[in-house]
């Protein structure tokens, strides 16, 4: 009895086995007769695409039960199986899509109206809504027909499916994109994590910019590394981090800059990610190949824009135009550099453009092998999956895809999908070919040939008159239209079959039909096979496109190599030293290797390039103590009082043409603020205008860090027109949120120190335990006397000093206090009016806390006035009458001095840095211009050479434009674009 | 006998009135006459608050006249500060201080005199850099007002006023928005403007129209006694509103404010004629590929293609930089004195007050600045004395007042 059903047992797994899951679903009850099919099938006569590098032709492929049972060529067909003949058929393993929500439809994070500075999660999970890594994919998935048949279409068979919504987004499954029950198209419910830099439907205020999301990240995998240790706390989202660390990591980024933000993370906490980029990868490849990141590469090449309006032409820059023209040479020229790489079809509206675009990268450059290796085995190898996809070996999955062609020609389509040997069909096959001409052998149109296209979407009838056919295909028969005569546009119509094949070639031989004349009558019709036409096809032009040249940075004014330091002897400048020299007529400078090497008369020096600076002035550069130029995806961080978590080093956006624009006002470095918007603002960067150069290259190595804070309006939103919810909305209230937050540090630092393990890393409270310890030091933006003068109280209290207060347009009635502080001033010439707290500011105000000793400057906040800072020193003279040489140590000593840069820059002095400007005439005047600016010796501005670079901006625009407007001719569909504008971030803008 | 007498009594008459205090003569300073030309060492005689003599050598004899010795010296007209709110506007953060933007979309019966603040603590420290004219607009909606040009220094806004009501504010759409159906919403308030000029004009035509406000307002447009300023920056939106006005209300005095695109449609502006009122230049460029200093040479192009221009520094307190401007525009390409008469001259003419105003000339009003140096740079220009209608002005001011109080305070003096 046992026997027996033991062995009835194995009959049924046995009969399970063979006869696989077309409509049931093992454990689900029945609703009528079990309809289990046989799944034992040879495709026989098909080429096949076993693996990228090797194909099989004349070959079969025989599949059992969802796996490939046996593959070859000459292998045997055993009888039971059933016979497709594949002839003139190519079989490619199914691709593998790495970056897809498909059948993922995961909630949004909960929307909450006006501010919201906690989370809407109820439940053990992140404080913030934007990290989301308790969702698993795999608990919202569902089959999606529609998007099932792209994905098919476009040859991927499996999709690593996400929550594509938030910063830490969950886990991914893998699974397969066909149709069937959900319990059978898992491969590995958690197959991998994803994230991103996009917050996405979290209505949590924070994180409100792009260094607010880093920041996120950054706190939340010191928060997972304090949870693995502790107990006692329970936390859904931190434990599923720490879970799934181990799974492979997709980091969807927008822009290459991202990638290399994202890549730093990883490296910050040794983490290897796989990077989703953005198609834009060859802007910075080398900066790209350095990360060691893998990457998931788009096809979704922009379309031509609307460029025939010369005034819309003028709205899209030159990265945008040049982008257009060699984003199709991504993928080979990031091929070509090693770094792995896989391609999604993500961005692609349907599988035409993907195949298309596809095709093109082909045509760009990118091997066949190369792609197919990107959509198939390094897939499978990064999902630790090559055992069971990516490649059609016995054993596999029987995941493929048959198409008409060779999937890299132009016409090839996909056919049909076979997902676990089941097969989905895409494109309605035709089992012959159509294609060649027919006799027509009755009816009126008896002299008549039909030619019958490639396509089968036109012909011509040929005979009396030559008549243009058109065709269509509707469940199976074709309905031939034509004009009844040249001159007529009265339309013969006729329905066409095919009658008869050729066993061999498949060749149609004979048509059949019913013709509907114009008078409503109809006749028979017949036409046979007269000749089949071998076009000789044109060699295909197999010539890679020609493209410009990548320059860097990828926008106007970029130049294809970096320029670099050279020996440069300037001749007979008036030079202002900054120094106790003073001014120092008809003199020769000489720089070197980025340094000051030689001042003096008459300098004579071998390989020095000569630089006649004669009635010329030469100075040190100008600094700008306080700029929100070159800063990517919000200044502010406005969503907590307290955001010294956030670092604007983390959002350097190189690409900003204002980093050349104040190259020209003689500009060479600047602190990159943050805003002014809470009490303690983020990290600033220190960099050097070094243009071209990728961001972590612009930063000032060895540097000093640096703090915003910021008092006043503000801080208190005061001009937010309702009342915020936000702490503080008074004075009295910032001064609080210093003294407390302070205090909490202090604390934290106890801690810290007593328990290093178990005490959670606070990343906000670092900065403010770097600033007690003077290791940080703060750039605070002040106006009113009363909140200078609380700061100071409270830095004394701490027992540090405040750095410098930045606009501090009262500081002209507390510059004694100041003074005693030690406190540096930056303020603005002539600013004032633009709101309450600033009504008694005025232009005098430099003037006089330099003549009491404050060390004091002139900023800009304001990318315009930041390249006309020496016109603004040259206010104070005006209105408080202090010389020329103070004037000019407001816009490079001074400045150079708060940011304690000024033992290597700020002044002309052997062995400090060669941060120069050759102006035409004494730089406080308003005719001065910055003839050449260097940084550490470079040269990267020459009035001279901006000169030719307008032009070549010109030629350059014209020339892609010229091919834009030929694309779209040629019928591509172009597209309006208005490119972003590189933002002028102020204070007070988030 | 009689008749000699009596030409002997007016020419004495002439002689005494010339004599009378209040005559003031400018020596040996370089005159900058605000129309592009110079006179080194020049003379200048003002009485009754007119100019009624200039040149190389004085003609004229004035007995008891006060001599000011400019030597080294800059003599400037007064700046005319057009496409500005200060007098209206105080803080830019505080709505109740502000008084140039109307609730609505067509307003042109809002007159800013009215609101013009004569005690404004911004008007004085244009003054400080002399500019003693504003041209006080409106702003906001479509038709945002009509604008007066005004003193800088007055009791009220009646002894202010220099011309009332002098023109008409439209802004005309901007037809590109990016992210936005570029067209729609600026195609419709396209067709919305027209059938209000079409209907002003009719009103106009009426015998006994039910009085509207609005329309009623519009009378000045169409006789020519008011100019339309059309508020534009890009090249499309200013080709787009001359084409509109020019085909229907060719009546109409056209002036663009704004321009920064003026540039690339200078065969038209020429054409018709039309000045331009250059918002700013002291602004980043348009576009990228612009060159980095678009901006800064725009003056000198429209120079060079013989387009009448003014330059403006649009906002209120900003105003004190004009003649900053007009120095940048000198650097880039500019003659200096032509850079000078776009903030004197050419304003006065696009205002239609030239008779009065603008430049040092017989017959105008003595609203003189004499400068320690170079007036169109921030280093040198120090004025040392102002007149404004011939009335010396006090150029202390309360920003001067807290720096003396602190320079005090920290016994700097």
């Amino acid at each position: 009895m046992m026997m027996t059903s033991i062995k009835k047992l194995f009959q049924l797994v046995l009969f399970l086995l063979l006869c696989a899951k077309t409509e049931a679903q093992v454990g689900f009850p029945l609703n009528g007769p079990a309809d289990n099919r046989p799944q034992y099938i040879a495709i026989t006569n098909v080429t096949i695409q076993v693996n990228p590098s090797k194909v099989i032709s004349n070959a079969s492929l025989l599949l059992l039960n969802g796996k490939i049972e046996n593959i070859g060529v000459g292998i045997q067909i055993p009888k039971e199986a059933r016979i497709i003949n594949g002839r003139g058929k190519y079989i490619y393993p199914s691709f593998i899509e790495l970056y897809s929500n498909y059948g993922v439809n995961a909630p949004n994070a909960s929307k909450t109206r006006g501010d919201q500075y906690s989370n809407n999660q109820s439940g053990p999970y992140s404080w913030n809504d934007a990290v989301r890594s308790q969702l698993d994919a795999i608990s919202y998935f569902k089959y999606d027909e529609k998007k099932s048949k792209q994905l098919l279409g476009s040859g991927f068979g499996i999709s690593l499916s996400a929550i594509q919504d938030g910063i830490f987004r969950g886990t991914a499954a893998l699974v397969l994109n066909s149709k069937a029950h959900e319990q059978n198209l898992v491969i590995n419910p958690k197959a991998a994590t994803q994230l991103s830099f996009n917050k996405g439907t979290s209505a949590q205020d924070y994180p409100g910019s792009a260094m607010g999301c880093v920041a996120l990240i950054r706190q939340t995998y010191y928060d997972a590394n304090w949870y693995a240790q502790q107990k006692g706390n329970y936390n859904v989202s931190l434990e599923n981090i720490n879970k799934h660390k181990e799974l492979p990591a997709i980091f969807e980024v927008e822009n290459k800059l991202a990638a290399l933000r994202a890549a730093r993370i990883g490296k910050e906490f040794g983490l290897s990610y796989i990077i989703k980029g953005a198609g834009d990868e060859y802007q910075r490849l080398d900066e790209i190949v350095a990360t060691g990141m893998a990457f998931i590469l788009p096809v979704n090449f922009p379309k031509p824009y609307e460029v025939e309006n010369p005034f819309d032409a003028m709205n899209i820059n030159l990265g945008d135009l040049k982008h257009w023209e060699m984003a199709p040479a991504n993928l080979e020229m990031v091929a070509n550099k090693k770094v792995p790489f896989a391609i999604t079809s993500s961005g692609c509206a349907d599988a035409n453009e993907f195949f298309k675009n596809l095709r093109k990268a082909v045509e760009y450059g990118l091997s066949e092998e190369e792609a197919l290796i990107a959509l198939t085995t390094r897939p499978a190898k990064w999902l630790k999956m090559d055992n069971e996809i990516g490649t059609l070996e016995k054993g596999k999955m029987a995941n493929f895809f048959m198409s008409n062609a060779p999937i890299f020609n132009k016409d090839a389509q996909v056919l049909s999908h076979w997902i676990l040997g089941e097969e989905t069909n895409i494109n309605a096959s035709q089992t012959y070919t159509l294609k060649g001409d027919y006799k027509i052998a009755n009816s009126n149109l008896v002299d008549y040939v039909l030619r019958i296209s490639d396509n089968t979407k036109e012909g011509q009838l040929l005979g009396k008159d030559t008549l243009k056919v058109s065709i269509q295909e509707q469940l199976g028969i074709y309905i031939l239209s034509f004009n009844e005569s040249k001159k007529s546009e009265q339309q013969i119509r006729i329905n066409v079959w095919v009658k008869s094949i050729d066993s061999i070639s498949f060749q149609a031989l004979t048509l059949e039909g019913l013709t509907q004349l114009t008078d409503g009558n109809t006749q028979a019709f017949l036409a046979n096979l007269q000749l089949v036409r071998t076009e000789d096809k044109k060699a295909e032009n197999k010539i890679k496109p020609t493209i410009g040249k990548v320059v860097y940075p990828f926008t106007e004014y970029g130049n294809e190599n970096i320029p670099k330091a050279h020996n440069y002897l300037f001749k007979n400048a008036h030079v202002w030293t900054n120094e106790k020299e003073g001014v120092l007529s008809e003199t020769d400078v000489a720089i070197s290797e980025g340094k000051i090497v030689a001042i003096g008369k008459n300098l004579k020096l071998d390989n020095y390039q000569i630089i006649d600076a004669t009635g010329k002035v030469l100075s040190s550069g100008i600094i700008d103590e306080h700029s929100h130029i070159g800063i990517y995806r919000g200044v502010n961080e406005c969503t907590q009082n307290i955001t010294a978590e956030t670092r604007i080093g983390d959002v350097i956006n190189s690409d900003d043409i204002n980093i050349y624009r104040q190259l020209s006002g003689g500009v060479i470095a600047c602190q990159q603020l943050h805003g002014s918007c809470n009490p303690v603002g983020g990290q600033s960067s220190l960099i050097k205008l070094r243009w071209g150069m990728a961001p972590e290259q612009m930063k000032i190595a060895g540097a000093d860090g640096f703090i915003k804070f910021a008092l006043g309006e503000n801080v208190k939103q005061s001009n937010w027109g309702i009342e915020s919810g936000r702490y503080p909305q008074t004075r009295m209230g910032v001064e609080q949120v210093y003294y407390d937050a302070f205090i909490r540090a202090k604390e934290y630092e106890q801690a810290l120190k007593a328990n290093p393990k178990l005490t959670r890393r606070d990343l906000e409270l670092d900065a403010l335990v770097e600033i007690c310890n003077k290791k940080r030091f703060i750039s605070c933006h002040s106006y009113v006397q009363s909140e200078i003068n609380m700061l100071m109280h409270v830095a004394d209290s701490m027992g540090f000093k405040v750095n410098t207060f930045t606009h501090i347009l009262e500081g002209y009635k507390v510059a004694d206090k100041m003074k005693a502080h030690g406190v540096s001033a930056s303020t603005f010439a002539d600013w004032w009016a633009y709101k309450y707290e600033v009504i008694e500011a005025i232009p005098q105000n430099a003037a006089i806390l330099n003549k009491i000793g404050v060390v004091t400057a002139i900023n800009s906040d304001d990318a315009e006035m930041g390249r006309r800072l020496n016109q603004e020193a040259a206010k104070i003279i005006k209105y408080g009458h202090i010389s020329e040489e103070d004037a000019w140590k407001m816009v490079t000593l001074n400045p150079a001095k708060m940011l304690h840069l000024d033992s290597r820059t700020g002044s002309i002095k052997i062995g400090k840095d060669a941060d120069l400007v050759l102006w035409s005439c004494n730089p406080l005047r308003i005719e001065a211009k910055a003839e050449m600016t260097f940084v550490d010796g470079v040269c990267y501005f020459n009035r001279a050479a901006d000169e030719a670079m307008r032009m070549a901006v010109q030629t350059e625009r014209q020339r892609i434009i010229q091919k834009m407007i030929l694309a779209k001719q040629k019928g591509e569909k172009a597209e309006e674009k208005v490119s972003m504008p590189d933002p002028d971030y102020h204070c007070e803008d988030f | 006998m009689k008749i000699f007498l009596k030409i002997a009594f007016c020419v004495l008459l002439s002689l005494n009135l010339s004599a009378q205090i209040g005559t003031k003569i400018i020596r040996n300073g370089t005159l900058h006459l605000g129309n592009g030309e110079i006179i080194e060492g020049g003379v200048l005689v003002m009485e009754q608050g007119k100019i009624i003599e200039l040149g190389s050598t004085q003609k004229g004899l004035y007995k008891n006249a006060v001599i000011i010795d400019a030597k080294g010296k800059h003599v400037y007209p007064g700046l005319i500060a057009m496409n500005n709110i200060m007098g209206l506007n105080e803080i830019d953060a505080i709505r109740a201080t502000k008084d140039y933007n109307e609730q609505g979309e067509f307003n042109p019966n809002v007159r800013t005199l009215i609101a013009y603040n004569t005690d404004s603590k911004i008007l004085p420290t244009a003054l400080f850099n002399g500019v003693l004219y504003t041209q006080a607009i409106p702003q906001g909606g479509v038709i945002s007002g009509s604008s007066s040009l005004m003193k800088t220094k007055a009791w009220n806004w009646e002894d202010a006023v220099v011309k009332a009501d002098e023109g008409v504010h439209l802004n005309w759409p901007y037809l590109q928005i990016a992210g936005m159906d570029p067209n729609k919403h600026g195609e419709k308030l396209i067709a919305e403007i027209a059938t209000f000029f079409a209907e002003a004009k009719q009103y106009q035509s009426m015998k006994t129209p039910v009085f509207n406000a609005r329309l009623a307002a519009m009378k000045g447009v169409f006789t020519g006694t008011q100019n339309l300023y059309i508020h534009a920056n890009d090249a499309r939106s200013m080709l787009r509103s001359i084409h509109f006005f020019k085909n229907n209300y060719p009546e109409i005095h056209l002036v663009i404010v704004g321009g920064q695109e003026a540039y690339l449609i200078a065969v038209v502006l020429k054409e018709f004629q039309i000045p331009v009122v250059l918002g700013n230049i002291h602004r980043l460029p348009t576009h990228n590929a612009d060159g980095i200093d678009q901006p800064y040479q725009l003056p000198a192009q429209l120079e060079n293609l013989g387009i009448k221009f003014a330059l403006s520094f649009e906002g209120s307190w900003e105003a004190r930089n004009l003649a900053y401007v007009a120095g940048t525009a000198a650097a880039y390409g500019l003659n200096k004195e032509a850079a000078l008469k776009a903030i004197c001259l050419s304003p006065a003419e696009i205002m239609g007050v030239s008779d009065r105003i603008g430049s040092l000339a017989v017959g105008k009003d003595a609203s003189i600045l004499i400068c320690n140096g170079d007036l169109l740079d921030m280093k040198s220009s120090e004025l040392w004395q102002v007149y404004l209608c011939g009335e010396a002005i006090d150029l202390n001011n309360e920003q001067v007042k807290l720096y003396q109080k602190y320079m005090d305070k920290y016994k700097l003096n």
